[in-house]
């Protein structure tokens, strides 16, 4: 299979704290890769140190071997790292429709002055995408809420929502920070199904933060496991369930 | 709570009720006398001042308040150009504009460069004051206290003093620039501006520049404002620094409020309703201030959306989009 991203030796120092610690690994086309690990591991600094948000002290990711260290994280997003938030990044004043297109704005044809002066060329790159957008969401169950207010939707709704958003640019790579969280039962699997084929149908490869670990080892090819932001061990979900240090550092006796 | 989604009908019906409004506007004229056409002349200037303001503040929610030196720069940018250097009124409008988006980007530098919130309010309040300072200190070409008078002038065999040719003029440029500000939000460049106000971090990881963005906005809405001085300009015939202070911005601040922050709707009907309300409380001398305060103050209380959201619970047509469907 490709390698789509390559983390090497990845470090995050805050002031005196090291977030994360010499991490490396790669993600594959298809792939989905489970990072785990208590509080403060440094699971999201690691997403957002691939993503831009925070400066590496050492290390570099790489994307189809193109460098990615130290961009914008609006350039690191338009070359094919998409994530999302832990504590969710819509938009709530937006309708659903709205949202999904920002989704696509790197997608949308047109200069300012096309937007300004109503130009044809900006309104068919517009049309195209909103039918994209509402295509998208029928895929999902979500077409009849396109024009809610995103802050009107249930939580389970708004993070299903974000996963649009955030696969509409059709993303090499994703990022996905708890998506899960706080969800139903049937919502935690109808969450993992859209996992399942984003990776399994498009060849998405997927990097998931997730605590509830039953999930993790279904939904995972392989699992990542962190604490005090180092990498404490790596492997299948079947290795992860057997090895003695996740045991005690993380998984705890049973 | 679904909203109906907005039929081809409705959508047809939006762009007639959005053109029929200049299109009876070219009629008004019949209908003014005088002083009144000197009044809707204003409010014409208003409405874009108030839709650069309800931009930067309202859509892209950043508390800065150099709205009012904008204004400034392009009135005294269109009398200076007018009086010292010759040009016909009518070509000093982009100008004035351009130097408006000019004092824009200068706003959105202190903004780029991480001063937010009430630390960009109050720069942006100083340099707004600085401008007024500078008009009174640069007495060669500002005319200082005694302020800058344009000279007459004459277009189409009608002077340039005539109200009613003013109010066509003015009408053009305040549809175009509505227009294109309407063409702006209603794009993907709309909803990034939202996206910057609703989540700036989220909003770079779609790929959005976020900075541009907020770079953008600023010029955009210095370039009304600034035109919107031009048309000032003309409209009274005499710049003074007083038209530029605190009470200016302070109006306008009412005029964003009252019409619903963020909104092109209402900063059209915050602009009209505030600016004809002093002619209607002539009626009670001495009074103007407070009854002035109290009514704003009470559609504010009873609409905290502004007026704007009364006509979206009336129709469908009036809800804001930030997409564009019909082409
Ligand atoms: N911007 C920052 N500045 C300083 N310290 C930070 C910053 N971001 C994270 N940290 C610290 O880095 C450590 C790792 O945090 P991180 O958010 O990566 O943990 P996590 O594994 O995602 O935890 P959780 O499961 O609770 O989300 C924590 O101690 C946190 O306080
Ligand atoms: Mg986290």
């Amino acid at each position: 299979m490709t390698d789509l991203l390559t983390i090497e030796g990845l470090s995050v120092r805050f002031s005196g704290l090291t977030a994360l610690d010499d991490v490396s690994f790669t993600l594959e086309e298809g792939a989905v890769r489970a990072v785990i690990g208590p509080n403060g591991a440094g699971k999201s600094t690691l997403f957002n140190a691939i993503s831009g948000y925070v400066t590496p002290t050492s290390g570099t990711v790489h994307l189809y071997g193109r460098e990615l260290t130290r961009l914008t994280p609006h350039a690191i997003a338009e070359q094919g790292v998409r994530r999302t938030f832990q504590n969710g990044g819509l938009f709530p004043a937006l309708t659903v429709l709205e949202n999904v297109l920002t989704g696509l704005h790197a997608q949308t044809e047109g200069s300012f002055l096309d937007i300004l002066l109503g130009r044809s060329k900006a309104l068919k790159s517009e049309a195209e995408n909103i039918h994209r957008a509402r295509e998208l969401l029928k895929l999902m169950s979500m077409d009849h809420m396109a024009d809610t207010r995103a802050g009107d939707l249930s939580g389970g709704q708004q993070r299903i929502v974000e996963i649009v958003r955030t696969v509409a640019s059709d993303p090499p790579v994703l990022l996905l920070d708890e998506p899960a969280v706080g969800l139903s039962p049937v919502a935690r699997a109808q969450m993992m199904d859209i996992i399942h084929r984003l990776a399994g149908e498009k060849g998405v490869g997927i990097l998931l933060i997730e605590h509830a670990v039953e999930l993790v080892m279904a939904a995972a090819d392989r699992i990542l496991v962190m604490a005090a932001g180092a990498r404490i061990a790596e492997g299948t979900p079947e290795e992860i369930r057997e090895d003695r240090a996740v045991l005690e550092a993380y998984l705890g006796h049973s | 709570m679904s909203t109906i989604m907005p039929s081809a009908r409705q959508r047809s019906l939006r762009i007639w009720a959005f053109w029929a409004v200049p299109a009876l506007l070219l009629l008004l004229p019949l209908a003014t006398n005088a002083y009144t056409q000197f009044i809707v002349n204003g409010m014409l200037i208003s409405v874009l001042v108030t839709l650069g303001f309800t931009l930067v503040i309202g859509n892209l929610g950043q508390l800065a308040f150099a709205n009012t030196a904008f204004f400034g720069i392009g009135a005294y940018a269109s009398a200076m150009l007018t009086a010292k250097f010759g040009l016909p009124w009518i070509v000093t409008i982009p100008l004035a504009g351009a130097l408006g988006a000019l004092g824009g980007f200068l706003a959105s530098a202190a903004a780029l460069r991480g001063i937010r919130s009430y630390y960009l309010a109050i720069i942006t309040l100083a340099f707004g004051e600085l401008m007024r300072w500078a008009y009174l200190h640069t007495k060669p070409l500002t005319g200082g206290t005694d302020g800058l008078p344009l000279p007459r002038e004459v277009v189409f065999g009608i002077s340039l003093s005539d109200d009613t040719l003013k109010f066509y003029i003015f009408l053009g440029v305040t549809v175009v620039l509505v227009k294109a500000t309407l063409n702006l939000m209603r794009s993907r460049f709309g909803r990034s501006v939202m996206a910057v106000r609703e989540n700036e971090v989220a909003t770079a990881s779609l790929a959005i520049p976020t900075a541009r963005v907020i770079l953008v906005t600023f010029i955009w809405s210095g370039f009304v404002v600034g035109c919107a001085g031009a048309l000032f300009a003309r409209h009274v015939g005499h710049v003074f620094p007083e038209s530029f202070g605190m009470l200016h911005l302070i109006a306008s601040f009412a005029m964003v409020l009252v019409g619903g922050l963020g909104s092109v709707l209402g900063a059209v009907l915050g602009a009209v309703l505030l600016t004809a309300l002093p002619e209607y409380l002539r009626a009670f001398p001495g009074m103007e201030e407070l009854f002035f305060g109290l009514i704003v103050a009470a559609v504010l209380v009873a609409m905290p959306m502004g007026l704007a959201s009364l006509l979206r619970r009336l129709s469908p047509i009036f809800v804001e989009r930030y997409y564009r469907e019909e082409s």
